[in-house]
């Protein structure tokens, strides 16, 4: 499929064929698309624990679901628990030396090793690892980069994905992650079970809203041909009708197949 | 409890206008009362007692909040219900999750099992 339309299809899916399986090598597809993802320090922020729902025990199952998160969890054959790893700044000089090596980090923008010993490492890495706020923050932004990539290449698979909260306290206990990971989000993975298009592009406010350039306050102007191209190559879709009955016609269909509440 | 002594309650009122089962068929409407109803006598709350024990508030602030554990303590009772009621398959996770419509369309958040069949 093409970038756009992958990016233009992707919807948060929330009803699942719970019995049609997902092929493990299209999880790796997912998980490789995680590993390629842009990432300071050249870390492994994104950290991720791949359950098959129907390979837990009821118990740790039952574990994981919450008031909220029970629907989902019990509807999409895979979950996928993703974490950030604030520990990423061990390594990072070797790394990023490495990276220096090879060029990627190249000497023409100021990159050296005694930079790295000398400045990047003391003055810039090891005070933000020991700053809470920062490391969440970084931790954050690098994983979510990561869990990004992830989604959009299972969309890619024919997959459908969603990110949701979970309970982490309950999903550390039965998973046993270590404790230097903290809780990003669940991606449920799965066929869809509902249009995988959801009925149309969920409303988006213009780029004016924001995106600005220059500065704040001038927003962006949108150059209206590339708004009719990306409209024919998919990225810019239909969005959800204003008259619903379609859509919840489908909800209540769906509803009727898993017996869930209307 | 009965289906009919449940109609006055403001929740069961919230429940049939936002689940639209006013337009059900007389026996849809009568069983799905009759289920909360049996329910709620199990648990000896009234409907509108069911939905306050969801919501707790915040000590500090007064802040209101739906409370997980209160949640997960009506998914268990639901599970009992089910069970003493005989119901099993799809009817057992049909017939609770009439019980999560009407909380849902009071403002409680509130899943349960899928049938998956």
């Amino acid at each position: 499929m093409e970038f756009k339309q992958v990016v233009g299809n992707r919807r948060t899916i929330r009803f699942f064929d719970p019995n049609r399986p997902v092929e493990p090598e299209k999880i790796q597809v997912m998980l490789e698309a995680a590993n390629r993802a842009s990432r300071a320090v050249n870390a492994d922020f994104a950290k991720a624990i791949v359950c098959y729902r129907d390979e837990l025990t009821d118990e740790v199952r039952e574990a994981l679901k919450t008031p909220t998160t029970t629907v989902q969890i019990d509807l999409a054959p895979v979950t996928i628990f993703w974490y950030g790893d604030t520990t990423f700044v061990n390594g990072a000089q070797d790394r990023l030396k490495e990276l220096v090596d090879l060029g990627a980090l190249p000497v023409t923008h100021g990159w050296t090793h005694p930079y790295v010993d000398d400045l990047v490492y003391p003055q810039v890495l090891e005070p933000l690892s020991k700053d809470a706020l920062a490391t969440t923050w970084a931790v954050s932004v690098e994983a979510g980069l990561a869990i990004a990539q992830a989604m959009l290449a299972g969309v890619d698979e024919g997959l459908g994905v969603g990110l949701h909260a979970f309970n982490a306290a309950g999903a550390k206990d039965v998973l046993k992650v270590p404790d230097h990971w903290v809780p990003m989000w669940i991606l449920l993975v799965g066929y869809p079970a509902e249009d995988p298009k959801g009925g149309g592009q969920r409303p988006r406010r213009p780029l004016s809203n924001s995106y600005y350039r220059g500065q704040y306050g001038t927003p962006w102007t949108e150059i209206p041909e590339v708004t009719e191209r990306l409209k024919r190559e998919g990225m810019i879709q239909d969005p959800m009708p204003a008259d619903a009955s379609e859509r919840m016609q489908e909800i209540k269909q769906l509803a009727d197949r898993f017996g869930l509440p209307l | 409890m009965t289906s009919q002594g449940i109609e006055s309650q403001a929740s069961v009122k919230q429940w049939a206008a936002g689940a639209g089962f006013d337009h059900d068929p007389a026996e849809v409407r009568e069983d799905k009362l009759r289920i909360l109803a049996d329910f709620c006598t199990k648990v000896g709350k009234q409907p509108d007692e069911l939905v306050a024990f969801c919501i707790l508030r915040k000590k500090a602030t007064g802040e209101r909040f739906l409370s997980v554990k209160r949640r997960e303590a009506i998914n268990g009772w639901l599970d009992d219900f089910t069970g003493e009621q005989g119901w099993t398959g799809k009817q057992a996770v049909v017939n609770a999750n009439v019980v999560r419509s009407f909380l849902i369309h009071n403002g409680v958040l509130i899943q349960g099992r899928v049938w998956r069949g």
